[in-house]
């Protein structure tokens, strides 16, 4: 290899190689593979998460350009970013979707991981780190939803810390800290607004770094069979085969996004107003409107607790269960697997159905 | 009702007592007889009120004045009933209280009852130590009123104090229990002027009441509280001084609110002409008891319209008035057409909101160019119709560019999908170029 000046590239490799095991990092990427397979398209969804979290990293950092958050002025900026700034409308609608897409391949990635019982070990944090990084996403969206200061996410607002107000004992408490007072008013608006630019994006960051380090270290999880019949295992470099291929996917993610942002732009509604009574119809972001859905549908009481609070137990017996899925199907009783799969399609149709119902009713 | 409220109290009050007593409670509540509002100075509370011992009987009598006084104001600043009434009230029997000697006058007549209260309203000294804002004028507008003329002349079935105050338990008029407090002054006035029978011998209409209730005014005034926007009867009769207004006034009492309409009336054209026939400018084409809302249908010289009254079509005023109503028109299918465009904007995803600036802008000319109607001057509307059109102009041009904007942003679409398609092929194709996997 040449270090001439002549060769400039090659030059500064050699400059790095002299000082960094580059080697060595290009040696691992060489030997990286990933399974190939009838689950292989599965794969894809972690990275394609990825790529909208970057897209929401560029974009939200393009709208805190002009974003004031402020209960007086946050409206008005989300109308000179949609109306006066060049591209404006085409950043915040990408942002808007981008989320909505994220949230929803981090399900779609979610919900493969678990049918392809990719949970177990040595996998425990990875969908332990997961599961957090899916809530921290849910608080971005419901963080960033209130950020324009529209009547319809002000009183969204109220409705979902209304819930968390519900949990006994902290409940009451975390509704106070996050509405910054006894209701949803001007100071809720800049404790959002904190969360959603600064808490919530070091601690994903935080957990993305876990998440894929994990990954990194242990491997992408290879179908069950191929431990029993070993001469199946088929697997493809992940540079560049695998890579290309998620590129490729990540193209069309970003083309689909233009085109809703262009055919769907994000709606900026009317002006939040505290004091005005709640329009008719009002409704969480679609990935909260299964738990406001099921949560509706709960008796006035339950024996001696509150309809809404023994919904929110179920709930939260529910997700702590899910959590421990790595060390509840370990794969050692065939019984408990099909159980536990068994109880991830039922959750899957329940959160479709309420969805669905809470859509349209 | 209030007439017989009014009669009650005038035959309740048939105990009279003389001019000089209103004099004598003049220097009483200087502090100098026996009628003690010593401390008057001082708003009492309610359970230290000095009345005396004339409440242990009036508490329990039918005609609960005992509990009226309780809200009274006079009572919570040391008043006590025989303040205007005389009397002992020192003594708990009802003779001694009521015997020779004592001053006592017990009711008073109408007379009476506006001298009485106009002693001490019309005391600036005495009133300036106790409601310093309080006007001491009411006796003396009173005695110019219809009400205050027709009680000269011995007529006593007229409005007294007490007759709108109510003689115990009077309150303050901002007061909501007050009857002059603003939304209760209509029902108040027509107590007497709504009875067909009280005022049949005073040649009154009484369909007054009526007619404002469905007014504009007393929509405003009754139905959506508007105390301190929409008149009762005594903004524009007054209140002590209540009388008709006269055909000359008529301008400078709508135009105490209308001030805009009454300067453009009375600089048009139509002011000396009304004056020359006689007419009640506004009152001529809006009305008096009954206004409502304007529309232009009023505007035009066909049989039925306003300017239809006076004018006959082809005339130059007939001709003024179809101008009025041929750009109004216009103007409105102009909005019209914006609102459809605006909304297909909308509808499509793109922002409005500069041209929807533009829209307010004009609908606010189209306010004011109805106000402008009062100039009856060509020139004046045709000033206000051009800034309205380069409004409703601005509005079109902004929700054009905004579907041109919404076509741009198409080809844009286009342009990068081609790009990003280009990009996927030579992805693709850099795939497929790759070595098989193992």
């Amino acid at each position: 290899m040449s270090t001439s000046p002549e060769n400039p590239d090659r030059a500064i490799l050699a400059w790095a190689k002299d000082r960094y095991p580059i080697a060595k990092f290009a040696e691992w990427a060489e030997h990286k593979t990933v399974p190939v397979g009838p689950n292989a398209f599965w794969y894809y969804f972690g990275g394609i998460t990825l790529f909208l979290f970057l897209i929401q990293v560029g974009t939200g950092i393009m709208l805190m350009f002009y974003y004031k958050g402020s209960a007086d002025t946050a409206f008005a900026s989300v109308r000179f970013i949609s109306a006066k700034v060049p591209f404006g409308w085409l950043i915040r609608s990408v942002h808007a979707w981008s989320a909505n897409l994220m949230i929803f391949f981090a399900f779609i990635h979610m919900f493969s991981v678990f049918f392809m019982r990719a949970y177990r070990k040595p996998r425990e944090l990875t969908w332990l780190s997961g599961i957090v990084m899916l809530a921290l996403l849910l608080g971005f969206g419901f963080s960033g939803y209130l950020l324009p200061w529209n009547e319809l996410a002000f009183f969204a607002t109220k409705v979902g810390t209304d819930i968390i107000g519900v949990i006994p004992l902290i409940g009451e408490p975390l509704m106070y800290v996050l509405r910054g007072g006894e209701e949803v008013t001007g100071s809720t608006l800049p404790r959002f607004f904190a969360l959603h630019v600064a808490l919530f994006p070091a601690l994903l960051t935080i957990f993305i770094v876990a998440h894929l380090f994990f990954i990194q270290l242990q491997g992408i999880h290879e179908p069950d069979e191929w431990q029993e019949q070993p001469e199946k295992r088929k697997t493809m470099p992940f540079f560049p085969h695998f890579f290309m291929r998620e590129l490729l996917l990540w193209l069309v993610v970003l083309n689909i996004l233009a085109v809703l942002a262009v055919f769907f732009p994000a709606e900026l509604g009317v002006e939040a107003d505290p004091f005005s009574p709640a329009p008719a119809g009002i409704k969480p972001e679609w990935y909260f409107l299964a738990t406001f859905e099921f949560l509706k549908y709960m008796p006035a009481h339950v024996g001696p607790i509150e309809g809404e609070q023994f919904g929110l137990l179920l709930i939260s017996i529910g997700f702590v269960a899910w959590c421990l899925v790595p060390w509840i199907d370990r794969g050692r009783n065939r019984t408990v697997t099909t159980i536990v799969m068994a109880a991830g399609v039922t959750i899957l149709v329940f959160l479709s159905i309420m969805t669905y119902l809470g859509h349209s009713v | 009702m209030m007439r017989t409220f009014t009669i009650s109290l005038c035959v309740a009050f048939a105990w009279s007592a003389s001019l000089a007593a209103a004099e004598e409670l003049t220097d009483v509540s200087a502090g100098e007889g026996s009628g003690d509002i010593a401390g008057a100075g001082q708003p009492q509370e309610i359970d230290e009120l000095q009345a005396g011992e004339c409440l242990q009987c009036h508490l329990t009598t039918e005609d609960g004045v005992g509990e009226l006084w309780r809200d009274d104001v006079h009572a919570r600043w040391g008043i006590t009933c025989v303040t205007c009434h005389g009397g002992d009230e020192t003594q708990p029997d009802k003779e001694l209280s009521k015997r020779p000697g004592t001053g006592y006058r017990g009711a008073l007549t109408a007379l009476e009852d506006v001298e009485l209260c106009g002693g001490c309203h019309g005391d600036v000294e005495y009133m300036k130590e106790r409601k310093p804002l309080l006007p001491v004028d009411q006796l003396q507008k009173y005695w110019t009123s219809e009400h205050g003329k027709l009680l000269n002349k011995g007529e006593t079935r007229v409005a007294t104090c007490v007759s709108c105050h109510h003689a115990h338990g009077i309150r303050e008029i901002n007061d909501a229990k007050s009857p002059v407090y603003a939304v209760n002054v209509p029902a108040t006035c027509a107590g007497c002027h709504a009875d067909a029978d009280y005022m049949s011998d005073f040649d009154i209409k009484t369909d007054q009441y009526a007619e404002y209730v469905e007014s504009v005014h007393g929509k405003a005034l009754l139905e959506k509280n508007d105390v301190r926007g929409a008149p009762a009867c005594n903004d524009c009769h007054g209140n002590h001084g209540a009388a008709p207004p006269s055909v000359d006034a008529i301008t400078n009492i709508c135009g105490a609110c209308h001030s805009y309409n009454a300067d453009l009336f009375l600089g048009s054209p139509l002011a000396p002409a009304f004056k020359e026939r006689s007419l009640a400018d506004c009152v001529a084409c809006h009305g008096k008891h009954e206004i409502t809302h304007t529309s232009e249908e009023w505007v035009g010289a066909k049989p039925g319209s306003t300017c239809g009254k006076c004018h006959e079509q082809g005339d130059e005023g007939a001709e003024l008035a179809l101008y009025f109503v041929d750009s109004m028109s216009s103007v409105r299918q102009s909005f019209d057409e914006i609102h459809e465009l605006l909304t297909e904007a909308e509808t499509k995803g793109m922002d409005v909101t500069e041209a929807e600036d533009y829209v307010e802008a004009a609908r606010q000319g189209l306010m004011q160019a109805r106000t402008l109607v009062h100039s009856f001057s060509k020139p004046v509307m045709e000033e206000k119709l051009v800034e309205i059109s380069e409004n409703q102009a601005a509005a079109l041009e902004a929700g054009y560019a905004a579907l041109r904007g919404l076509e741009d942003r198409r080809r844009g679409l286009l342009v990068s999908t081609v790009l990003l398609l280009v990009l996927t092929i030579f992805v693709a194709l850099k795939i497929r170029s790759l070595p098989p996997t193992s």
